[in-house]
This record gives structure tokens, C-alpha cells and sequence, in this order.
């Protein structure tokens, strides 16, 4: 096909043709062009099916707004669906095609459920889909989602990149139309940052669609040599194809750059970029969007907005149409005609919906006086128009024009009102606008150039100035205003013929009369009842047209009946850019602990703990399942020794002349009087006295101690003791810092612990013996040969263990070092699988048990919760609830069948009860397969429970639908009297 | 001779690569150590640190480089600074200790973190992708500091010269940090 | 968001963590004849002000100070910030 609609002029790159398909057509286009001017240009005037109807639609706009021309483009995995023809720059190579239809473009089968428009009114799925109950979703569901959605996903993963950024201006100058360059020449010639954004990808705006001039030159031309001037400016950030989408809190706004978009492939960096910018101050000059006006068949290929035709053929030199009429009901779309005229192009006439004399003089074009467009006439596309008073005239293109909106959506963006404004008949931007905003030109109503040129120019000197920066006195541009007049004039009484509002989600005049009819009067009401403003275009060139037909229908003014106001996103993100970089594994960052590659290296696999990544259990030999492995790794240290890395607990150093004093208020247990030398186990209880966390703390001087958190809680813990620290005792000398990182901590359990740690410790730092270095002692030590160490003798397996801490940097090298000693006596690595199991075996409370619904009384530790001191959550634990006699106790469970394996989240409930939750007696926390006693445990609460020994109960889970009698026991199944760990 | 011998391998050791005009570097042997000043002895802690170090504690925000370059403190918080220094062995911090002579706690944090330096013309456009605070020159100079975070990583950025900026990251997460950093480098380059 | 550290200047609210009422600073005191009374209050009892509010907020990425922000709840608009320990010590806290 060749460019038959091709015509002189414009800003495209006549020298760069650029070939690409349509629906497998090979056209041609040039550089400069968008999809959507190059299919004009070759005649393509059919280019897509609306969604409900499945009308056949060409192109409205030229812009963000278009609603009807979206098209796939590209192939395969990289295929993106509902992409707007009219913001796609054309490449070479480009693919696209048409969707929304079965068969073929020009003959779509599910073109049918247009002769079924009578029956498809707005209301027609809540109306109809409605019953029988059974219908929703076995044959609702599938028919609606069949026929949902206009293009198609590939189903395949998205094969480029996207990134994110942050960037920072003194004045961010949102589009660089006349206003917006005009601003952001004002702030750079005063030295402030500024950052020019524009979604287009050649800045100009309009002045790249109009024949206006300012300075005395062509305004595209004084655009390109504003643009040069900004571009050549260390403190100007120019930024073309980003749109800002977003106004958020305090000058922050969110903006999307289509770096490679317009490439035929990314070359391996970030197709979009999605920016987070910081503004001190901002200018919105984001111009304006003209509307339709609604009448008979108003959709037919070849309707487009005056502007829009405007800018094909100034900008584009492209020929929408051979014989084209204009509709309109202002000053502005006399210009198009004017426009086309001059380039040659027949006016077969201009209708003018207002009763007055020609605006201009078009040579050739028949001008009809307060007339109007009822029907149209055309399958794929227009022949023939209707007038109000019968006449038809042949015309391939009908350039419609009914005034313009000022794009005021980021004004809204923070909830701020638009204001009705009479004399343009448009909402222009209310007083409540973003913190550091101000709106200047078209967007503001300013709809003229030399307005426009003039309040971007004072809007960006006012920014500045505030700023304390010094205006420049560069003369300001000079330029005309054009002439522009215009009485509303929002749809065209059309018979019984459909005049459509929301193209893209077709929506006709009907429909909203139809939803005033059924009482959905408010603006809400309509969107939601109607549907329109609700498509992918967010009823960019719909939303004011209707709420003007409400208030019609409502006999009310447009401010009375009500304002949309708009949320981000201007225009719509993909998915890709919201996630970024956070796909696959660096969904978030990965912590590793410092034996990592030792563990790897060993058959660990590895277990998400947060942000860790944790051995759970090491493979050996031919060992089939897990339960192999973790059995073995329990035996084997019970019977000799084990070594795992748990440098995963929070570890904190806490230093101050007030340290002990702050760790008797942060923990429910004393600590003041905890010598210096000693661990003691420590609990911490939230202020309404539900146990926080557990974990030790040794005292490795007066003023300093190391305490250890849970893997889970490190964060949240280190938090809160800087709440204690700053917010309630503002004079104590404490100090807090994370030292979770710096040191490898490995637990080395089990009856050879001291054997294998007497091979590591250098027996001139430390005496090994039980006496010297008894159960619960810390202290400083160096391990092979002088390497600072830490070294504790705790016990979370029950079994002889110590942890010996190195700086981190040795990790790896210590756990080689560690089953190097440990060879001789059969050490093995263990991870967090059986960890788990030996605390289980040993009745030591963990996550499960600090659930944030169990108190340390419910726990067995209510003696631990000191009355002679202050703490925090001592005053709400004393309350009677939380001390009840009757409180579900922590203690072991056993099966009376040993055969059977108990099941966490079981219920409790007493022989012979129903099952019921007014029958319930608490809950198994934890549950483990016990090698060493050869059949299931568990740790779980239930009524009076310590004082129920050997007493028999039912666990029952309805969940898994099972229940089994279980023994109620110690929670100590191993060594109860603790003999071992002292050992 | 002790039985077994242990090696450091500190996470990023011995990095170092170029992305056209951004260079990459994990600095060696870099030792840090912090001061939590006391309550209420802060006027004596700052004149500790200017007499162990040559340098006044800097405000909050800044860092501090003595003269020879070799330390450098950094001001985090009110309370709260880094000494940043060379030193292989594992005993930055009664180094420190030693020089404050009581003055001041001390905490050895070398094996906290991972360090990347990143400079070149480049690499305030690679920071941008990760980095929320401003580092234009006019919002950041010379020995400017800032916490913050980066890819939900907390980060120390420091301006060190011209180009020249050190980044401080959690050890653990050094994999995920120089990933990050590497993939903005690539991404700008 | 954008909260104004008063050490730090300008920071992005993604920095900080939210924690609610700065009421919470007014811990009560533990042996006070109503303590119970007055820990319910202070555990329980918020208003939740259209408004105007004093907030805590942490700088976790950042100084890992306590800071009450002065945050309108209607528009968003911040009108203070403190460091908390000095909030804490002009409202009478101590040791």
C-alpha cells in the first residue's frame, strides 16, 4: 500500500522511511510519524472494534486521549495489547495488528452483538446475568470473561526489563507545550534545577500541530530553538516520552519514560523507566484535550477531533480524508478547516452549530448556520453525513470540534475540585491543588498562545522567585492570540439513532438517559451505571460530554449536577514498570549467612527465613526424604555432636552507664544484677502484657552487653528499644547497634561440644572445663590461633552446646574449621529442620508458642515476670484475665497410638465432649517427629494444663478431618531435669 | 602452631569492574568501627576523637577526613558516628578503643558491612536508580553522607570526591547490594 | 510523603516506619494508685483526630532517631517535626 494520504509539510523525516505491518500489511511510513499518521497515510482508516459493540472504529485523536485506535503491537513474548496508535512512534520494522474481532478486521463475526445493541443497553449484565444462582459461574462467568477485554496477552514472560529512579528539581515543568516551555525557560535562565517532561516524544506540544507563530517564527520552529537553548543547560533535565502520571504528597510525582519503546528492540537495557520525582515546585501546563460532540452514528472511521485532523496534516503531512466537513460549535474548528484548505485539501463544508456569520473565509466550503450532524452513513468507513435539516453531503472525513477541557487530572490528584468556569463551558483547576503547584496556560484555561506563553512564563518566575532564586530578564516570547469563541453544544438530537459518548467502552446519549431514568443521577452513579469513564482512556474525551447530557436530563447546570475529579494514573502504567526490577529472585534482596557457601557446598537446602536463606537440612549420602536427613541430624547430635550456622539471630550491642537499667525495663526478668560473664535467658512482653520475644543476653562488661533476638524479631526489637530509649527515657545512657552481621555464630551441641571447641579455642584464652566455663558463662576468647571470638555456652537442643561467635568475614573458613575438629567424633551440620525438632524434643518455646496471643503465665514462666521492678508490659500482664488458674498452659503432648503423627492447629477437647468451640481446651503450637523417642511430640496449650499430667484428650482437627487421643506430658520429652546441658 | 587456621573472605573482597564510564570497586582491608558518644560526657568524647584522630567530630551528615586521608569519621547520628580506617586484621575496634582511651563506646562493625566505591562521570546516573536522596553537588558535596535505603536495602552513601562515592550495605545482603549497583551501572551505561 | 528531619532535612517517608499517637511517649507510671486504669487508657485508648495530629515516626533507613511529626490526617500536610527525645524530655520524661 502506498502513502496515498501523503501530503506536503510537516515535521516528519521524509528522508527515513520506515517500513512496518498492519494486520500483515506491508505500509511505509517516515521518521517523525506515529502508527497512527502512518496508517492514515496509507489510507488505513479502519483500524480497530469497539468493545461491546464491535463497531468498526478508525482514529480520533492524535494524543494520550485516543480511545478507539489501540492496537497489539510486536510479536510473541514482547507482544503488548491496547497500545494507542496515536502515541506509538513508528520504527522500523514495527508490527501491529487490530483487535477485538473474530475473522477477520473488516469482517468481525462478533459483529452480531451490534443488531443486539437494543437488548445491550448500560444495565444490561447487572439486569441479566442475574439468576438462575447456578448460571454464575458455569455459564455467566465464561461468556463474560470470553468476551472481556479488547487485545490479547501473550501468556508468555515479559522478555524485557523495566527500571525504576528518583530525581530531584527545584521546578518540575509538566508538559513542554507553549506554556511549558515558556516555564521551563524562565526557571533555567534563573539558574534553578528544572526538569521538562512531555509525553510526546518531540516537545512542542500544539505548536507542532498549529500554524501559529511566535517570535516572529514558525512555533515549531521556535519550540525546536526553545528546546536547543533548555537542552544546552547543565541545570535542565529535558525529558521526552515521560509522561508524569501522578501528583502524590509534597511535590512528589511519579513519572514514566518509554526509553526504547520507540526502538525496534531495547538492546538489553530498560525498556521503561518509572521516575519518582522530587519537586520543590511544580508547573502543570498539560494543555487541553477538545471534546466530541455526540451525534447519529458518530463513531464511523473517519470522524476525528478537529485538532486531531489538524495535527495530521501540520505536523504530520498527512491527509486524513479527500473531501472532508467540519463540525463545530466554536471559533477553533474554523482553523481546521483554514488548515486543510491551505494545504489543499477540499472542504466540502463547515457546520456550525451556532446561528452566526463565517468566522473565516475557506475557499471552496459551503458554511451551514446552526445546523448539526444527525447520522452518518459508511459501513468501514464515513461516505455520507446527514444534516439536521436532511441534506446529505459525501465526505470522507468529518473533523468534528466541541470545545476544548482544560487537562486538569493532576490538579485532582490530591483531592483537589476543578471549578465549573462559564465562559469556557470546561472545569478548569480549583483552589486545592498539589502542595507547590500551579497550573498555567491551556490547562489552566488559558486555551490561547500568547496566554499560554505569557502564564507559563509568569507561573515558573513566580515558583522561582519563591524559591529565592532571581527572575531573568530575558524578553519574554511574543505571539498573538487566536481567535476562539464557542457556545456548548453537547450532542445533536439524532432520532432513534445511537450517538456515542465513551467511545471506547460504548457508552451512547441513550445510556445515560437511561441512567437517569433509573435513578442513577449522580456522577458516581453514572460512571458506575453506564460505564463510561471507566476504560483504559479514563473518559479523557467522555466524561464531560455526559455528565452535560445528566444535567440536561436532571434540568440542572453541569457545576450543580457534579465534577469528576481524576486519580493517577494520567494514562496507564504497565505492570512491568510498577514491579521494576523486583521479578523472579530479585523479587527482594537475599541475606546469606556467612557458612553460606559451605552449605552449598555440602547438600544443604536452603529455607526462606525473611530475607535469609537458611540451610534447613544437609543431604548424605543416598538419603531419600527430608525426614532422613533431619533425623539423622538430630541422632547424630544428641549421640555426639552438631554444628549450625545461627548468625540469623538479631544480635545487638547495648553499651551505656544506664545499660542494665535499660535491659530491666525492655525485659520482664532482671538483668541489673547479671554478672558480668553470664547469658541469662530473657523475655519481653508487649505493653498490653502478651509475650514479645525471647532470647539471651550475656554480659561481657559493666556497661555492655549482647543480647540476641529471634531471627523474625531482630528488626522489630532493635526498633522498639529505640522507641524505650528515646521516647521514654530520654536520660538514660544506652546506646544500641545491630551487630547481626558482623558476627558468624555457629551452635556447636551436643555430649563433644567441649571436645571439639577445646580443638578451636586457644586453651591460653580460655579454660574449657565445666567449672571454668560453666552452663550459661560468656566470655571474650580467640579461637586457631588468635582470632577474636565470643564464645557463649547456651542451649537451645537441650544437649551440652556452646556458640562461638567469629568475625564474619571467617564464617566460612570457621565452619570448615568446626567439622575439621569435629571429624574424629562424627560432627555433623544441622539446619533449621532439626533446630527445630531438638527445641520441640527440649520444650523450648519458639514462633509458634510467641504467636502474640500468649502470656508468660500461659507460657510456664509467670515467676520470670519480676514485681520489683518496672517494665515494659508488667502493669497490663498483672490483669486478672491474664493470670486466670484456668489459663492454657504450655506443655507436651504424646499420641496414645505412637503409631500416629500429631497435627499442628489440632484443637483440644476433653473425652467424651462434643467437638465444638464451647468445648474447646487449647491448641497444639508445635509438632515434631522425635528420633529420639521414635515417635511424634508436640508443645501446645491447653486448660490448666501443668496440672493435668497423663490426663488424656482428644486432638482433633476439622481441617484435616482427624483426631486421635494424645497423652498430655512434660514439655521436657528430653533430659527434664537438664542434666545434659550442665553436663 | 594452632591445629586449623582460619582465612577472611569478607563477601565482596578483590571486586572490581568497569561499566563504560562507571567504575566498580570493593575497597580492601577498610575497617569500621563505631562511637556511640555518652550521655551527657559528649563534650569530652568530641575532644577525645580530636585528639585520637587529628579531625573534629563533623555534623550530622557530613564525614571528616584527616588530613593523610587514612581515617575518615562519619556522623550518623546524634550519638552515633563511624571511624573508617585501613586495618586487615581483625582488631579494628580496641584499636579505636584504645586511641578514645574510655571516652566513647566502641563497636566493631567492619564485618557488618560490605563497601563499594562506584566513580566515574557516570556514576551519579547509576546512583539515580536506586538512590532516593539528592547527590547533585549543589544538595551534595564533597564528604556529604546520607543513610538511606536502596533496593529495601539500608545503605550508607558518602560523596568521597568529585565522581567518587562509598557505599556501605549490609554484609549479609552484599551479593543483593552489588547486584543492584551493578545493574544500575549497566542500565545507564 | 516527605518528612522535613530536623537534622536531616528532606526525606522520603519510604525511610521511616509509622508507629501512631504520640501520645505514647506518656507512659504512665507503674505505681500509681490507678496504674491499671491508666495503662488500659494508654494501651487502648486513641482519638482518632480528623486533623491535625502528632504522630511517631522512626528513621529505621536513616538516624534510626524517634521523631513526632505533626501531620494534618485530612490533607497530609506536616506543619512539624521533633526529635521525640526532646518531646519526651520537655513532657517530663527522664530515667
Amino acid at each position: 500500500m502506498s502513502q496515498v494520504n501523503r501530503i506536503k509539510g510537516g515535521l516528519v523525516d521524509r528522508s527515513k522511511s520506515l517500513d512496518f505491518t498492519f494486520n500483515g500489511k506491508s505500509m511505509t511510513g517516515y521518521a517523525g510519524d506515529t502508527l497512527a499518521s502512518a496508517l492514515l497515510a496509507n489510507g488505513q482508516v479502519l483500524v480497530g472494534r469497539s468493545f461491546k459493540y464491535h463497531r468498526p472504529r478508525g482514529i480520533l485523536t492524535a494524543g494520550s486521549e485516543e480511545p478507539n485506535a489501540l492496537v497489539q503491537l510486536r510479536s510473541g513474548a514482547a507482544q503488548e495489547p491496547n497500545t494507542r496508535a496515536t502515541m506509538t512512534e513508528l520504527f522500523d520494522g514495527l508490527t501491529a495488528t487490530s483487535q477485538n474481532h473474530r475473522g477477520s478486521l473488516e469482517f468481525d463475526l462478533m459483529a452480531v452483538t451490534d443488531l443486539a445493541s437494543p437488548f445491550l443497553a448500560a444495565g444490561f449484565y447487572y439486569k441479566t446475568f442475574m439468576w438462575p444462582a447456578a448460571f454464575w459461574e458455569k455459564v455467566y462467568e465464561p461468556i463474560i470473561r470470553a468476551s472481556a477485554g479488547l487485545g490479547r496477552l501473550s501468556m508468555q514472560d515479559d522478555p524485557d526489563t523495566y527500571d525504576k529512579g528518583f530525581l530531584h528539581c527545584d521546578l518540575l515543568v509538566i508538559g513542554a507545550g507553549p506554556s511549558g516551555l515558556a516555564a521551563a525557560l524562565a526557571g533555567a535562565r534563573s539558574g534553578a534545577r528544572v526538569i521538562l517532561a512531555d509525553e510526546d516524544f518531540a516537545p512542542g506540544g500544539r505548536l507542532n500541530s498549529e500554524t501559529l507563530e511566535v517570535d516572529g517564527m514558525a512555533g515549531a520552529d521556535w519550540a525546536a530553538q526553545a528546546v536547543a537553548e533548555l537542552a544546552a543547560m547543565d541545570n535542565v533535565r529535558l525529558m521526552t516520552r515521560t509522561s508524569v502520571y501522578g501528583a502524590y504528597d509534597h511535590g512528589v510525582y511519579g513519572a514514566l519514560e518509554r526509553c526504547t519503546d520507540h526502538l525496534p528492540g531495547s538492546g538489553g537495557k530498560p525498556r521503561q523507566v518509572l521516575w519518582r520525582i522530587y519537586s520543590k515546585r511544580a508547573v502543570l501546563a498539560a494543555g487541553a484535550t477538545e471534546r466530541p460532540i455526540a451525534f447519529g452514528n458518530n463513531d464511523r472511521p473517519g470522524i476525528m477531533m478537529a485538532s486531531a485532523v489538524r495535527t495530521y496534516v501540520n505536523r504530520f503531512g498527512v491527509a486524513p480524508g479527500k473531501r472532508v466537513a467540519v463540525l463545530t460549535n466554536n471559533d477553533d474548528g474554523w482553523r481546521t478547516a483554514q488548515d486543510l484548505a491551505a494545504k489543499g485539501v477540499e472542504i466540502a463544508a463547515i457546520i456550525d452549530t451556532r446561528d452566526r456569520p463565517a468566522v473565516c473565509d475557506v475557499k471552496g466550503a459551503r458554511h451551514v448556520r446552526g445546523a448539526g450532524v444527525v447520522d452518518t452513513a459508511g459501513r468501514l468507513a464515513l461516505k455520507r453525513i446527514t444534516l439536521t435539516d436532511g441534506q446529505m453531503i459525501d465526505v470522507d472525513c468529518l473533523a468534528v470540534s466541541g470545545g476544548w477541557n482544560p487537562t486538569v487530572h493532576l490538579t485532582c490528584h490530591q483531592r483537589g475540585r476543578p471549578v465549573w468556569n462559564e465562559d469556557l463551558s470546561a472545569f478548569v483547576p480549583g483552589k486545592d491543588l498539589p502542595q507547590g503547584m500551579v497550573v498555567a496556560g491551556a490547562a489552566n484555561g488559558n486555551l490561547t498562545l500568547a496566554a499560554a506563553l505569557d502564564e507559563g512564563r509568569k507561573a515558573a518566575n513566580a515558583q522561582i522567585k519563591d524559591l529565592g532564586f532571581t527572575v531573568s530578564r530575558k524578553a519574554a516570547p511574543k505571539a498573538e492570540d487566536e481567535a476562539y469563541e464557542g457556545a456548548p453544544k453537547w450532542h445533536i438530537p439524532s432520532g432513534k439513532k445511537r450517538a456515542w459518548v465513551d467511545f471506547q467502552n460504548d457508552v451512547t446519549v441513550k445510556d445515560v438517559k437511561l441512567s437517569h431514568q433509573e435513578g442513577f443521577r449522580s456522577v458516581e452513579h453514572l460512571k458506575r451505571y453506564t460505564t463510561t469513564g471507566m476504560a483504559t482512556d479514563q473518559g479523557k474525551t467522555s466524561n464531560i460530554p455526559a455528565l452535560a447530557i445528566m444535567a440536561e436530563c436532571t434540568g440542572k447546570t453541569i457545576p450543580e449536577t457534579g465534577t469528576t475529579i481524576f486519580r493517577p494514573p494520567y494514562t496507564p502504567i504497565p505492570i512491568g514498570a510498577l514491579a521494576g526490577r523486583a521479578r523472579g529472585t530479585d523479587f527482594r534482596p537475599y541475606r546469606l549467612t556467612p557458612s553460606h557457601e559451605w552449605a552449598k557446598a555440602h547438600g544443604a537446602t536452603f529455607v526462606e527465613v525473611g530475607n535469609w536463606l537458611r540451610a534447613q537440612w544437609f543431604v548424605k549420602g543416598n538419603e531419600k526424604g527430608w525426614r532422613d536427613s533431619v533425623d539423622r541430624e538430630v541422632l547424630n547430635t544428641r549421640q555426639s555432636v552438631g554444628i549450625c550456622d545461627v548468625t540469623t539471630l538479631g544480635k545487638i550491642d547495648i553499651q551505656g552507664k544506664d545499660a542494665a537499667e535499660f535491659l530491666n525495663k525492655v525485659y520482664a526478668n532482671g538483668f541489673a544484677k547479671l554478672a558480668v560473664g553470664r547469658v541469662r535467658y530473657g523475655i519481653m512482653l508487649r505493653e498490653d502484657g502478651i509475650c514479645y520475644d525471647d532470647g539471651t543476653t550475656a554480659r561481657m562488661g559493666e556497661n555492655h552487653f549482647v543480647m540476641t533476638t529471634t531471627t523474625a524479631n531482630a528488626v522489630l526489637v532493635f526498633r522498639r528499644m529505640e522507641f524505650v530509649r528515646q521516647c521514654l527515657f530520654p536520660d538514660m545512657d544506652v546506646h544500641l547497634i545491630s551487630t547481626t552481621d558482623a558476627w558468624a555464630q555457629f551452635a556447636v551441641a551436643g555430649p563433644n561440644a567441649r571436645k571439639l571447641l577445646e580443638k578451636i579455642v586457644d586453651a591460653d584464652s580460655q579454660d574449657m572445663s565445666n567449672e571454668g566455663f560453666p552452663f550459661m558463662a560468656c566470655g571474650e576468647v580467640t579461637v586457631c590461633g588468635g582470632t577474636p571470638a565470643r564464645l557463649f555456652r547456651i542451649s537451645f537442643s537441650g544437649e551440652l552446646a556452646y556458640e562461638v561467635a567469629v568475625p564474619a568475614r571467617y564464617g566460612n573458613s570457621m565452619m570448615e574449621a568446626l567439622m575439621k575438629a569435629g571429624e574424629e567424633f562424627g560432627a555433623c551440620p544441622y539446619g533449621t529442620e532439626a533446630l527445630g525438632v531438638m527445641r520441640i524434643e527440649k520444650g523450648h518455646a519458639a514462633g509458634n508458642e510467641l504467636d502474640g496471643r500468649t502470656t508468660a503465665h500461659m507460657l510456664g514462666m509467670g515467676r520470670m515476670v519480676s514485681s520489683k521492678k518496672d517494665c515494659i508490659g508488667w502493669t497490663l500482664s498483672q490483669r486478672p484475665e491474664m493470670m486466670r488458674e484456668d489459663a492454657e498452659k504450655l506443655v507436651g503432648f504424646r499420641p496414645v497410638d505412637r503409631s500416629q503423627k500429631l497435627i499442628a492447629g489440632s484443637h483440644f477437647i476433653n473425652k467424651g465432649d462434643e467437638a465444638t468451640m464451647a468445648n474447646d481446651q487449647g491448641w497444639m503450637t508445635s509438632v515434631a517427629w522425635s528420633p529420639s523417642l521414635d515417635h511424634s511430640v508436640g508443645l501446645g496449650f491447653i486448660k490448666s494444663g501443668d496440672t493435668r499430667m497423663g490426663e488424656i484428650v482428644r486432638a482433633v482437627s476439622p481441617v484435616h478431618d482427624t483426631e486421635m487421643e494424645v497423652e498430655i506430658v512434660s514439655a521436657h520429652f528430653i533430659d527434664p531435669e537438664g542434666e545434659r546441658l550442665r553436663a | 602452631m594452632p591445629d586449623f587456621t582460619l582465612t577472611a573472605a569478607p563477601p565482596l573482597a578483590g571486586y572490581d569492574r568497569s561499566f563504560g564510564d562507571i567504575a566498580l570497586k570493593a575497597p580492601k582491608d577498610l575497617a569500621i568501627v563505631s562511637i556511640a558518644l555518652p550521655l551527657g560526657a559528649e563534650d569530652a568524647a568530641k575532644a577525645a576523637i580530636k585528639t585520637a584522630f587529628g579531625i573534629a567530630l563533623p555534623e550530622i551528615g557530613m564525614s571528616a577526613v584527616a588530613k593523610d586521608k587514612s581515617t575518615a569519621i562519619m556522623r550518623l547520628a546524634p550519638d552515633q558516628a563511624f571511624v573508617l580506617f585501613p586495618s586487615a586484621t581483625p582488631d579494628a575496634e580496641p584499636q579505636i578503643a584504645a586511641k578514645l582511651n574510655g571516652a566513647a563506646y566502641t563497636t566493631d562493625q567492619t564485618d557488618g558491612w560490605c563497601a563499594l566505591e562506584i566513580s566515574g562521570a557516570g556514576a551519579r546516573r547509576a546512583l539515580e536508580r536506586i538512590c532516593p536522596v539528592d547527590l547533585h553537588p549543589d544538595a551534595f558535596a564533597v564528604n556529604a553522607i546520607a543513610r538511606t535505603v536502596m533496593e529495601h536495602m539500608g545503605a550508607i552513601v558518602a560523596r568521597t570526591g568529585e565522581d567518587t562515592y562509598l557505599l556501605l550495605s549490609a554484609s549479609s545482603s552484599a551479593k543483593s547490594f552489588l547486584h543492584a549497583v551493578e545493574l544500575s551501572a549497566k542500565n545507564v551505561s | 510523603m516527605i518528612i522535613d528531619h530536623p537534622l536531616l532535612g528532606p526525606r522520603d517517608a519510604a525511610e521511616f516506619i509509622y508507629l501512631g499517637d504520640a501520645c505514647l511517649i506518656d507512659r504512665p507510671d507503674w505505681q500509681a494508685e490507678d496504674a491499671a486504669d491508666a495503662y488500659h487508657d494508654y494501651g487502648y485508648i486513641r482519638d482518632n483526630i480528623a486533623g491535625p495530629m502528632q504522630e511517631l515516626w522512626y528513621h529505621e533507613q536513616g538516624d534510626r532517631s524517634w521523631l513526632v511529626v505533626t501531620r494534618d490526617t485530612l490533607t497530609h500536610e506536616i506543619t512539624a517535626v521533633e526529635l521525640a527525645r526532646d518531646v519526651a524530655r520537655a513532657r517530663g520524661r527522664s530515667k
